[in-house]
């Protein structure tokens, strides 16, 4: 493990050094306590630190206040050393952010053992981290296709259209609803179901870009939002979309299995303060109207036409439809 | 020049004490010493000037700087000189007594190095046999 030592006396930092490259650390040594600020503000800084109270620069104490304020995560565990001894100084040390102190001339096997302490607390930190990391996940994923969730699709959704709406730009939202879904389950179950929703999510997420967003909307439901897209762009992105899904088959357990999937679609700019669900709802008329085009179709909401019209008119319903 | 006190028949530093801080390493013991003989004498001119101007806060930081170095080497009379100039430092007003405590450092300092130096001659002649 990654350990910084500051101390501006070269003996003392040296045979800390030694000591602690014995005892199996990777050890930065430095001589003041802006290199030792540094150092440990750094995202990939060591985060066991052993620092001498007084030192040139910036003092222990002040080390400790710094990477407290500027480094919340990770932890660090930040050791003073110090020849101070009055309950006072104890108070000052812990109360700058310390998590514990030592007294020079320190004892190796009481530095070692204190240290211990400290990569047992910083484990502990990591493992809650990485729960916590786990309940946001499950928080805000759908544990089926580990996209977003409902909630969590219609929140960015809105947040996506105010943010549209103020920098006079254009959201694409699309509702893509697989076509008669029930007969995959029906016919070949619902473990299978579950692995062709799982395919499609995949085959979605793979079809747009880094930041676009996609979520399960409801049982065989997903809505994906185009951020900054033209809206010139909407049907032939609905259509590629479309085509991942519908050219190759989904491979599961019981073979392939042919899906297609049905497509919504809404460019919007300047949505004001129009709810969510009442844009939503043009949405889902779109996709109605492409279920009832025979399926296996991208259909444009708000008066637009579908995929099949000519180029000119998909142009003049881009230019013209959308608010 | 004055004695810190009347122990000078007894080690100035406590060698059983280094050499279990080093993991009884006596080549790497002797690198510590190599430092402290090159690092101590200028921190002692820094004091002397200190105390000459009775410049306090400097006396302070200086006694502490060689305070910290006696104790790593657990010259437990020396760093105690240091620590009661360091704590007149600290407390600013109390001068007097400010040069006999120096010179007790000045002792002390002395007579460690001169120890230290033995010790050293002592561990390179062993080397010297042992290689």
């Amino acid at each position: 493990m990654k350990i910084l030592i500051a101390d501006d006396e070269v003996m003392s930092r040296y045979l800390l050094e030694k000591t602690l490259e014995r005892a199996g650390y990777q050890v930065v040594a430095v001589e003041n306590g802006s290199l030792a600020a540094e150092h440990l503000c750094k995202p990939d800084g060591p985060r066991l630190a052993l620092l001498d109270w007084i030192m040139p620069e910036l003092d222990g104490p002040s080390v400790c206040r710094q990477v407290r304020t500027e480094r919340a995560q990770p932890y660090v565990y930040m050791v003073l050393l110090t020849s101070k001894e009055s309950k006072q100084d104890t108070v000052t040390g812990l109360e700058s952010g310390a998590d514990d102190y030592l007294v020079k001339p320190w004892d190796p096997e009481e530095l070692k053992a204190r240290l211990r302490t400290g990569q047992r607390i910083l484990q502990l930190e990591d493992k809650l981290v990485e729960a916590r990391e786990n309940m946001r996940f499950k928080a805000t994923h759908d544990p089926l296709t580990s996209l977003f969730n409902r909630g969590v699709i219609m929140d960015l959704l809105s947040r996506e259209l105010a943010r549209t709406s103020r920098e006079q730009g254009c959201t694409t939202i699309l509702l893509a609803d697989l076509d008669h879904f029930k007969q995959v389950n029906d016919t070949h179950g619902h473990v299978v179901g579950d692995e062709v929703l799982r395919e499609v999510a995949k085959r979605l997420l793979g079809s747009v870009r880094s930041y676009d967003f996609v979520g399960r909307y409801g049982g065989e439901e997903f809505l994906v939002v185009l951020n900054n897209s033209k809206a010139i762009h909407a049907l032939p992105r609905a259509e590629e979309i479309r085509n991942a899904i519908a050219n190759f088959p989904v491979q599961t357990t019981r073979g392939a299995i042919q899906v297609t999937m049905s497509l919504g679609v809404l460019p919007t700019r300047n949505s004001g303060s129009r709810p969510v669900e009442e844009i939503l709802q043009q949405v889902d008329t779109a996709l109605y109207e492409a279920k009832a085009a025979g399926r296996n179709c991208s259909k444009l909401g708000g008066g637009g036409v579908d995929l099949r019209g000519s180029t000119s008119e998909i142009h003049t319903a881009v230019d013209g439809c959308w608010e | 020049m004055i004695q810190a006190d009347n122990h000078s028949a007894e080690p100035t530093f406590n060698l059983p004490e280094m050499l279990a801080r080093v993991d009884n390493d006596r080549e790497f013991l002797c690198e510590l010493l190599e430092i402290f003989k090159k690092e101590a004498p200028p921190l002692l001119l820094s004091l002397q000037e200190a105390v000459s101007s009775e410049n306090m806060k400097l006396v302070e930081a200086e006694a502490h700087n060689l305070k910290g170095m006696f104790a790593t080497l657990s010259a437990t009379r020396a760093a105690s000189a240091a620590s009661q100039l360091e704590q007149m430092g600290r407390g600013g007003v109390d001068r007097s007594g400010l040069r006999e405590r120096l010179a007790a450092i000045e002792y002390e300092l002395a007579a460690l190095l001169t120890e230290l130096n033995n010790y050293i001659a002592e561990e390179t002649h062993e080397d010297s046999h042992r290689g």
